[in-house]
């Protein structure tokens, strides 16, 4: 399983890391890093900076994978003072990396590929300045999350403080609603999609982590034919958009102009619940903590009351 | 003498017969457009869909959903793509001449890539417009580039503007490009032109200039074949030669810059296709234009069709196949035989 098993440990003792350590992490892949004092100028790259700045941990600086006002991720963050070092996927700036003296960089690992965040380049620019750490992106968002939890506790986060409790009962209060919804109407399938002006590609679940999230509360996805050489994702053509008739759609967000594309193709409402206007946000990739969870999950919610409201007779 | 026009006579036949070959190829290539796509669609449901339609068939609406416009947009943009070019190479004297040699493509990408950078836009629909005027402007400064100085508007200063203007646009292209991630992904697909998801209402809304840019090239036929015979001997046979050359040159921004708004910067159709043309029609351009103008759009409709069925499930856009054809095409064109001058 990929599902991370990373420990953070605030104080460590009797191991093979240098005596002197008293901050230290560790992936699952083993490697540990080791500073002698607890960081505070962290360089974190946009998915990390999501999953820390709520939980009270700010870095000095951030190498973002677009233009900062893309980037769903970084929305609805308070990012004063942070300087962005980059903006660009593969790209950071490194002078300005060097002069903010980081601690440490914290990035997520992705498995699949055995890349961190930023890519190769990225990696090789800014690891000679600091040692590069972070979670590892698994099976679901969830999980995610509690590693950035322990990793900025051990950062010396209050996670009792009381935002950030807030933050997650809202998202249980949230998540029970969902829950609920989807219980009350376990005949629906959903179907998570991006739109091309080429071709409408549908999304298999195990390649998202917050599908992954979606199907374990109950939610039945589609999941579609995958050509074994293209990944998770199903291309169709848009003379075949009524592949599959799922109500709700679910459509990646991370750009509005992707359901803008939807709804200009002629075929897309060939999908009945499309036709219906049934095509609700898919949070896909980006979500890191929970304020944001809250709200894409309420969308959720309100997209399987109207489907389900439509199956009943 | 009595000879001398039987020959012609016979000529006109020849080649009256080899356009309504030309014609029939193309429906034929139109046909087969509407019967090839991803979703195999049995050729009599085709046939009911176009003759009976009904809405509630899905067969029928992908037919005209989706098939019909980008059948009826690779037409148009085809035939304005060979007229503009055809044009184009009788009024710079230039065998080379095709609209991304005179800042045309060029002009039309800078404004599409302004419109996303700048102006946010996302939409298909929208690029056109932002297409067409980029597409007149660049040609407007090519044109009063080339008209300094005092011979006027010369076709190797027409071609150096244009090469010239053309280097400039795609360094300030290149340099948003490169700097906005978001503007390129946006435009990739526009830039390398595609005749896929072009709604019916693109096709509505290019018609008219393209109509008045078709009038407008025919009307200009008589006057290339004077420019042909280069500028001395056309001003020797009373002809004003900046007044021909304007006319041309407006028609094939109105061609070039409506069929760039509808399917993107399309290479090589028409440069090759004028040159083909000329192949079988000899001199004149009383018939290199309606040659032409039915080659082209064989070409781009054959190569669209190429381009659904050789990648499946995926497909080629059109803009690859056109070029991948084209260029060879063109090499075997110029080894074969001299090119007559245009």
């Amino acid at each position: 399983m990929l599902r991370s098993t990373m420990v953070a440990l605030a104080v460590f003792a009797g191991s093979a890391l240098p005596a002197a350590a008293r901050w230290s992490f560790v992936g699952n892949d083993g490697e540990a890093v080791a500073l002698d004092e607890t960081p505070v100028r962290i360089i974190a790259s946009q998915d990390a900076a999501a999953g820390l700045i709520p939980l009270g941990i700010r870095p000095v600086g951030i190498y973002a994978d677009s233009a900062v006002a893309d980037a769903k991720v970084l929305q609805g963050l308070d990012l004063s003072g942070i300087e962005i070092i980059g903006q660009s996927w593969g790209e950071v700036d490194i002078e300005k990396a060097a002069a903010l003296e980081p601690d440490p960089i914290i990035g997520e690992h992705r498995p699949l590929d055995n890349s961190w965040s930023g890519g190769d380049d990225v990696v090789a620019a800014l690891s000679p300045l600091a040692p590069l750490t972070g979670p590892i992106q698994g099976y679901s968002i969830l999980t995610l999350i509690e590693d950035y939890e322990a990793l900025a506790q051990s950062l010396g986060a209050d996670l009792s403080a009381s935002d950030v409790a807030a933050d997650q009962a809202e998202f249980e209060a949230a998540l029970s609603k969902l829950k609920t919804a989807v219980a009350a109407n376990r005949d629906l399938t959903a179907l998570a999609v991006w739109a091309g002006t080429d071709a409408l590609y549908v999304a298999a679940t195990e390649g998202s982590s917050e599908l992954m999230n979606f199907a374990s509360w109950g939610l039945n996805l589609i999941d579609p034919e995958v050509a074994e050489d293209r990944g998770y994702w199903e291309t169709l053509s848009w003379e075949n958009a009524d592949q599959y008739q799922p109500d709700p759609i679910l459509v990646d967000n991370r750009s509005e102009a992707t359901m803008e594309t939807a709804l200009a193709q002629r075929t897309w409402t060939l999908m009945k619940a499309a036709e219906a206007g049934r095509a609700t946000d898919w949070p896909a990739f980006w979500l890191r903590n929970f304020a944001a969870y809250v709200s894409e999950l309420d969308k959720l919610t309100v997209a399987i009351h109207a489907a389900g409201a439509n199956l009943a007779p | 003498m009595s000879e001398g026009v039987g020959n012609r006579a016979k000529k006109t036949a020849r080649l009256t017969s080899g356009l309504l070959l030309l014609g029939l190829t193309l429906a034929v290539i139109a046909m087969l457009s509407l019967a090839t796509g991803a979703r195999a669609i049995p050729l009599e449901n085709v046939w009911t869909a176009l003759v009976d339609f009904d809405p509630n068939a899905t067969e029928h609406r992908i037919i005209w959903d989706l098939r019909m416009p980008r059948t009826v947009v690779g037409l148009m943009v085809g035939a304005a793509l060979g007229l503009a070019g055809a044009v184009l190479q009788g009024a710079t004297r230039n065998p080379l001449a095709d609209p991304s040699i005179l800042g045309i493509h060029a002009g039309a990408s800078l404004a599409v890539v302004l419109g996303v950078a700048v102006l946010g836009m996302t939409q298909l629909s929208t690029y056109a417009w932002m297409a067409f005027a980029g597409a007149g402007a660049a040609m407007l400064v090519v044109y009063s580039v080339a008209s300094l100085g005092r011979e006027g508007a010369t076709p190797v200063k027409l071609a150096l503007a244009g090469a010239a203007i053309t280097a400039v646009l795609h360094s300030i292209i290149n340099a948003i490009l490169l700097t906005s991630p978001r503007t390129l992904d946006e435009i990739r697909f526009w830039q390398v032109g595609s005749l896929s998801g072009r709604p019916m209402d693109i096709a509505l809304q290019v018609a008219p200039f393209l109509t008045v840019g078709m009038i407008l090239a025919f009307a200009t036929a008589r006057l290339l074949d004077g420019l042909s015979m280069g500028d001395d001997v056309a001003r020797a046979l009373g002809q004003r030669i900046g007044l021909a050359r304007g006319m041309a040159g407006l028609a094939a921004v109105i061609l070039a810059g409506a069929s760039t708004a509808a399917a993107g910067p399309i290479a090589f159709v028409g440069l090759t296709v004028p040159h083909v043309a000329r192949a079988i029609t000899g001199t004149g351009y009383r018939w290199i234009l309606p040659y032409s103008m039915l080659l082209a759009p064989i070409l781009l409709l054959g190569a669209d069709v190429l381009g659904r069925v050789i990648a499946p499930p995926g497909e080629v856009q059109v803009g690859i196949v056109t070029a991948f054809l084209g260029a060879p095409f063109f090499i075997a064109l110029v080894r074969r035989r001299k090119l007559a001058s245009p």
